[in-house]
C-alpha cells in the first residue's frame, strides 16, 4: 500500500452521493457531479470546524481533545450550518 | 363425534430453521438487510475520512483527539448528512427539479457568511475548471477533423525528410 504521509484529505465523490441518496424521500432525486464535489467540500469544512472548535474549547493546558470539549462547541457548530 | 385427526407436532430442529431461512430471504429481498449493510458501510467510510481530517488537525495544532471524540464527530457528521440531504431535496423540488445542483448546495451554506463565501468560491473554481475541460475537448475534436496542430505538422515534415534519405 502506498504511504502518502496520511490518507485522502477529503470525502470521496461517490461516498457523498450515496450518503445523500440514503436520505432522499423521492427515489428519482439525483445529485449532479458538481454538486457532489461541492458537498464533499462542505462536509470537509464541517468536520474541520468541529475538530478545530473542540481544540479551542480547551481552556486548560491539556493537549487531548475529548467529548467534553466537543459538547461545548456543538451548539454553535450546528447553528453555523 | 368425529375426533379431529391429531396434527403432527412441528419437528423441532428440522422445520424451524427452514422457516427462519425463508423469513430471512424475504427480508433480504425486501432490501431491509441490504439497507442496513449500506448504512454500516457508509458510516465506516465517513469514520475513515473523519479520522483522516482529524489527523490533519492533530498535526497542525499539535493535539491529540481521543477515539471517542473522533467517533462522536463521525456520528455527528453522518447525522448532519441526513439533514443536508432532506434540505437539498426540498430546495431542488422547490425549483421544480429532480436533480440537486450547486445552487442548492450554496443555499445550504447560507447561515454563515464566511462559509457561504468559501462555498461560492469553490463553486466558481469548479465552474472554471469545467470550462477548461470543455475547451480542451473542443480543441481535440477540431484537431481530429483535419486541422493539424503545429506539433503534427512538424512530425509530417520530418517523415518527408527521412524518405528522401533512402
Amino acid at each position: 500500500m502506498e504511504e502518502r504521509g496520511g490518507c485522502a484529505g477529503g470525502f470521496r465523490k461517490d461516498t457523498v452521493d450515496r450518503l445523500l441518496r440514503l436520505h432522499f424521500r423521492d427515489g428519482r432525486t439525483r445529485v449532479n457531479a458538481d454538486a457532489q464535489l461541492l458537498m464533499a467540500e462542505l462536509l470537509k469544512v464541517f468536520v474541520r470546524a468541529a475538530a478545530r472548535a473542540a481544540r479551542q474549547a480547551q481552556a486548560e493546558d491539556l493537549n487531548k481533545v475529548d467529548t467534553e470539549q466537543l459538547e461545548k462547541v456543538l451548539p454553535q457548530l450546528l447553528l453555523d450550518f | 363425534m368425529a375426533a379431529a385427526p391429531p396434527r403432527p407436532a412441528p419437528r423441532a430442529g428440522r422445520e424451524a430453521p427452514g422457516r427462519e431461512i425463508v423469513r430471512a430471504a424475504m427480508a433480504a429481498a425486501g432490501g431491509e438487510q441490504q439497507q442496513q449493510m449500506l448504512t454500516q458501510r457508509l458510516k465506516a467510510a465517513v469514520h475513515y475520512t473523519v479520522g483522516c481530517l482529524c489527523q490533519e488537525v492533530e498535526e497542525d495544532k499539535d493535539v491529540q483527539f481521543s477515539k471517542q471524540s473522533i467517533a462522536a464527530i463521525s456520528e455527528i457528521t453522518f447525522r448532519q448528512c441526513e439533514i443536508f440531504a432532506k434540505d437539498l431535496e426540498m430546495f431542488a423540488r422547490h425549483a421544480k427539479r429532480t436533480t440537486v445542483t450547486t445552487e442548492d448546495v450554496k443555499l445550504l451554506a447560507r447561515r454563515s457568511s464566511s462559509l457561504l463565501k468559501y462555498i461560492t468560491q469553490k463553486s466558481e473554481e469548479l465552474a472554471s475548471s469545467n470550462m477548461e475541460q470543455k475547451e480542451k475537448k473542443r480543441k481535440k475534436s477540431s484537431a481530429a477533423k483535419g486541422e493539424r496542430t503545429p506539433g503534427e505538422q512538424e512530425a509530417a515534415m520530418t517523415e518527408n525528410e527521412d524518405s528522401n534519405m533512402a
